[in-house]
C-alpha cells in the first residue's frame, strides 16, 4: 500500500482510490470466516459436556481450519504492503485510534486462542500427531481436564472472534475519505457475515463427509488425519440442521443489516445517497443483487428452508452459494467503496 | 410507465441484468418443480406416456394470451407496443425440425436442458455443452447462410392479422384449442401410454367439479367473453394528453446528447431507430452512420414498429422538436431528441477542440477519449490548442461506410443481432 493522506495530495487517491486489489477483500472475507468458525467453535466448548461430547461434529477441525485460513489471510495483508520489512514496526506501539493497531494485537491475540482450542481437540481431530507427539497428548489432556481452561478457551475464542469480525469492518468503515464506507453499520454487517459463511464451512465439511464404511484413512502425515476425522460418519444429521438453522438466522440478520445500512446511506448527504446508488443502481448493481443479495443470501435461504422442511434433498449447494456471497460481497463493498467520492460531481 | 420496461429506461443495464437474474432464476426454479430437469419424462410425451409438458406450456399459452387480452382491454397493456418476433416461414420450419430432432434425441428443450445441467445430471451438462458449441458454429457459418436466415420474410404478422380475424375470436378459438389438446392428451396418456389418470383428472374426476374441470370452464368462458369484446388494439391516433406532453417537454429526460449517441453507435447498440428529418439531399450530402432519412412530411403513423425507442435529429434542433412534438401525437410513446442536432455532432463527436493545457486532467483524458471517438467518425479532433480554422472542416466523406473502416479493438462495431429464444 503506497502512502496516503487523508487531504488527498495523491494521483492515487482521487478521483478513484486505486489502493486496493484483490488482496485486502480476500483478507477481509478470509477474516470474516475464521471470525465466524472461532465464535461457532467457542460456542460449542462452552455449550458442550467436553469430555463426553468432544468428538461430535466437525467443530473439531475448526480450529485448524482457521489457523490454516487465517495464516492465507495474513499473508495476502503482508502482500498488500508497501514497506514488506518495517512490518514488525506495527507490534512496537499501540494506537486505540487506528483500527490498523487494534488489527494487528487482534491477529496476535487470536492465534494463540486457535492454537489453545486446537490442541484442546487434538485427540479427535490429529489422533495420529497426538500417537507421535506424546508432549502435545499430554498437554491436551490436562487442558481438557481442567474445566476452568476450557471454559477460558471457549470465552476468549467467542470474543476474540467477535472482535475480529467486526474489526474487519471497522477497517473500511474508519476510513472517512470514501462515503460509502462511512457507515458504522460495516462493523456489524462483516461480523453476521463471517457467521454465516463459518456455518456455511463447518456444513460444507460436513457434506464433503462420506458415510460410514466408504472408505477407511490410508494417509500417514498430519494433513491427512485431519482427513480421518472426515471420513467419519457425522455425527448426526441433528448437527447439520442446527447449522442449517443458525445459517439462515444468520443471513437474515445479515440481510436485516444491508437493509439498514442503505437506509442510514440513502437518507444522509448526497454523497452518501451517490455511493450507495453505486451498488444499488449503478455499475456494481448487477453483481450487487445477484451475487451478494439474490445468490449469496436469498437464494441458500429458499433452499435452506425447504430442506429444513425436507420438501428438498439437503445438498452442499447453498453452504457454497453463501461462501460465494460472503467473497462478493467484500470484493464488491472494497470496489465500490474506492469509487465513491465526497465530490460528487465526480464520475 | 408503459412496457417494455428496459427499452423505454425505466431501468439501466445493471439493473436489466438483476431483472433477467431474478426472472431466469424463477422460471428455473418451475420448471425443476414440474419435473422437466429430467429426461424421461421430456421424452415420455413422445410416446404418449406422459403429456405434462404439452399440458403445462399449453396452460401457459393461454394464460398469457387471456391474460394479455383482457389487460389490454382494460387499458393496462398496450398490445401494440409489445415485441413479435417476425416471420420467416423457411428458415423457421428448417429450425424448428432440428429443433425437434434435438429434443427427442437428447430428451432436453434448450430452457430444460440449463434446469437438468443445474440440478446436476451429466446429460443436461452435455446438452448444454453441445448447445454452445451450436451457437459457436452457427455465428461462425451465419455470413453464409445469411440468404437463407432471411428467406421467405412475413414480417410481424399475427394469426388475427393473417387470417383478418378478430382478436377476440382467435383467442377464444385457441382456448377451446387447448382444452381439446388438453382431454385428447388424457385420453392418449390412457390408451396409448397405459397410464392410470390421476385422482382428479379433467376426463374421470373423483368429484363432479373437480378443480382442473373449474379451470377449464373459467378459461373457456373468459374466452367466450373475448370473442365479443372487441378490439384490444388501441387507435393508431390515441387521445393526446397535451399536458403530459407539456410536462413531458419540460423535462429533459427525453434528450439524448450527441456524446452518448455516438457511444451508442460505437457499442453497436440496436434497441434504438436514429431517425435524421431533414431533406434528402441534406441528408446525401452528410449523415451520422445508421440514420434513417425521413423527412418531416414522411412521417406516419406505422413508418416504424411503435414499440421502437426514436431518436430525431435534425440541422439545429428545431425540426427535430416538432418532429418529436409530431410522433408523441402519433402515439409513439419513446421518442427522443437529439440535443443540439447535427451542429452539435459537429462540434463535440467530430471535431472536439481539445482543451486548454491549464485545465485539469480529468478534461485532458476526457478529450483522448473524444478524439478516439472523433477518428472512429472520420472526424478530426482540433488538437494543440490552435486557432480553429476559419472555415469549417470538411465534413467526412460518406463512402466508404464508416463501420467498415472501424479501428480494430473498437468492441461490438458489427451491429448485434436481435436475440430471442425459447
Amino acid at each position: 500500500m503506497i502512502e496516503y493522506t487523508t487531504t488527498r495530495h495523491n494521483p492515487g487517491v482521487d478521483p478513484i482510490l486505486h489502493l486496493w486489489g484483490w488482496e485486502i477483500p480476500l483478507y477481509l472475507f478470509l477474516g470474516g470466516l475464521v471470525a465466524g468458525l472461532m465464535i461457532l467453535s467457542g460456542y460449542h466448548i462452552l455449550r458442550s459436556r467436553w469430555d463426553r461430547d468432544q468428538a461430535q461434529g466437525h467443530y473439531v477441525t475448526a480450529p485448524l481450519l482457521s489457523l490454516a485460513l487465517l495464516s492465507a489471510g495474513m499473508l495476502t495483508l503482508f502482500l498488500d504492503l508497501e514497506h514488506k520489512l518495517q512490518v514488525w514496526r506495527l507490534y512496537l506501539t499501540f494506537r486505540p485510534a487506528s483500527p490498523m493497531s487494534w488489527g494487528s494485537w487482534i491477529l496476535l491475540f487470536v492465534y494463540p486462542a486457535l492454537v489453545a482450542s486446537a490442541l484442546l481437540t487434538l485427540a479427535a481431530s490429529l489422533p495420529r500427531l497426538r500417537q507421535r507427539l506424546p508432549v502435545l497428548a499430554r498437554v491436551s489432556e490436562s487442558l481438557a481436564g481442567h474445566n476452568g481452561a476450557v471454559h477460558l478457551i471457549g470465552f476468549a475464542n467467542v470474543v476474540l472472534g467477535a472482535m475480529l469480525g467486526i474489526y474487519t469492518g471497522v477497517l473500511l468503515s474508519a476510513l472517512g475519505a470514501r462515503p460509502l464506507w462511512n457507515s458504522a453499520l460495516l462493523g456489524p454487517l462483516f461480523l453476521f457475515s463471517g457467521l454465516s459463511t463459518g456455518a456455511a464451512t463447518l456444513h460444507l465439511l460436513s457434506h464433503l463427509t462420506p458415510r460410514a464404511g466408504e472408505g477407511s484413512p490410508g494417509f500417514s502425515d498430519a494433513l491427512a488425519s485431519v482427513m480421518v476425522n472426515w471420513l467419519r460418519p457425522p455425527s448426526a444429521q441433528d448437527g447439520s440442521r442446527k447449522l442449517e438453522q443458525a445459517d439462515n438466522s444468520f443471513l437474515t440478520i445479515e440481510l436485516a443489516l444491508l437493509a439498514l445500512f442503505f437506509g442510514g446511506l440513502m437518507t444522509s448527504t448526497l454523497a452518501h445517497q451517490t455511493g450507495a446508488r453505486l451498488l444499488l443502481t449503478g455499475p456494481w448493481a448487477a453483481p450487487f443483487w445477484v451475487f451478494v443479495v439474490g445468490s449469496g443470501i436469498l437464494l441458500p435461504l429458499l433452499l435452506q428452508f425447504l430442506q429444513a422442511q425436507r420438501r428438498i434433498q439437503s445438498t452442499w449447494v447453498p453452504a457454497l452459494l453463501v461462501l460465494g456471497g460472503g467473497l462478493a460481497l467484500r470484493f464488491i463493498l472494497v470496489g465500490a467503496g474506492q469509487a465513491s467520492h465526497w465530490s460528487v460531481a465526480l464520475p | 410507465m408503459n412496457a417494455p420496461f428496459f427499452k423505454y429506461g425505466l431501468f439501466g443495464d445493471e439493473i436489466s441484468l438483476v431483472v433477467a437474474f431474478a426472472i431466469g432464476i424463477g422460471f428455473g426454479f418451475f420448471l425443476e418443480r414440474a419435473g422437466f430437469g429430467r429426461a424421461r419424462l421430456l421424452a415420455a410425451q413422445f410416446y404418449f406416456r406422459d403429456l405434462r409438458v404439452l399440458k403445462v406450456m399449453f396452460t401457459a399459452i393461454i394464460t398469457a394470451m387471456v391474460g394479455l387480452f383482457f389487460l389490454s382491454r382494460l387499458g393496462l397493456v398496450d398490445l401494440s407496443l409489445v415485441y413479435l418476433t417476425p416471420t420467416f416461414v423457411l428458415p423457421q420450419a428448417i429450425g424448428g425440425l432440428i429443433l425437434g430432432v434435438g429434443f427427442v434425441v437428447g430428451g432436453y428443450c434448450p430452457g430444460t436442458s440449463c434446469v437438468s445441467a443445474a440440478t446436476g445430471r451429466i446429460d443436461g451438462m452435455v446438452y448444454l455443452a453441445g448447445m454452445i458449441g451450436g451457437l459457436l458454429g452457427f455465428a461462425e457459418i451465419y455470413p453464409r447462410i445469411e440468404h437463407l436466415v432471411k428467406a421467405t420474410p412475413m414480417g410481424q404478422v399475427t394469426l388475427a392479422q393473417q387470417f383478418n380475424l378478430p382478436y377476440g375470436l382467435l383467442v377464444f378459438a385457441v382456448v377451446l384449442m387447448a382444452v381439446g389438446a388438453f382431454i385428447a392428451a388424457e385420453w392418449a396418456e390412457r390408451k396409448i401410454g397405459g397410464k392410470v389418470p390421476d385422482t382428479d383428472s379433467l376426463l374421470a374426476p373423483a368429484r363432479p367439479l373437480a378443480p382442473v374441470r373449474r379451470f377449464a370452464i373459467v378459461l373457456v368462458s373468459l374466452g367466450l367473453v373475448a370473442a365479443f369484446a372487441g378490439n384490444p388494439f388501441r387507435g393508431a391516433f390515441a387521445r393526446v394528453d397535451t399536458k403530459q406532453l407539456a410536462l413531458d417537454a419540460g423535462t429533459k429526460s427525453d434528450h439524448v446528447s450527441v456524446t452518448q449517441l455516438a457511444d451508442w453507435i460505437i457499442e453497436g447498440r440496436s434497441d434504438f431507430v436514429l431517425v435524421d428529418v431533414r431533406e434528402p439531399a441534406e441528408f446525401a450530402s452528410y449523415h451520422i452512420p445508421g440514420a434513417r432519412n425521413v423527412p418531416l412530411a414522411e412521417l406516419t403513423p406505422d413508418f416504424v414498429a411503435r414499440n421502437e425507442r426514436i431518436v430525431v435529429c435534425s440541422e439545429g434542433g428545431i425540426h427535430a422538436a416538432q418532429a418529436w412534438f409530431l410522433l408523441r401525437s402519433l402515439g409513439f410513446p419513446a421518442v427522443y431528441l437529439l440535443f443540439g442536432g447535427l451542429e452539435e455532432w459537429k462540434d463535440t463527436v467530430l471535431y472536439p477542440a481539445a482543451p486548454p493545457a491549464s485545465a485539469p486532467a480529468r478534461d485532458h483524458i476526457e478529450f483522448a477519449k473524444r478524439a478516439a471517438v472523433a477518428k472512429y467518425f472520420g472526424g478530426a479532433p482540433q488538437t494543440g490548442g490552435a486557432p480553429m480554422p476559419a472555415s469549417t472542416p470538411a465534413l467526412p466523406r460518406l463512402t466508404p461506410p464508416v463501420p467498415a473502416a472501424a479501428p480494430a479493438g473498437v468492441p461490438g462495431a458489427k451491429p448485434k443481432k436481435k436475440k430471442e429464444g425459447c
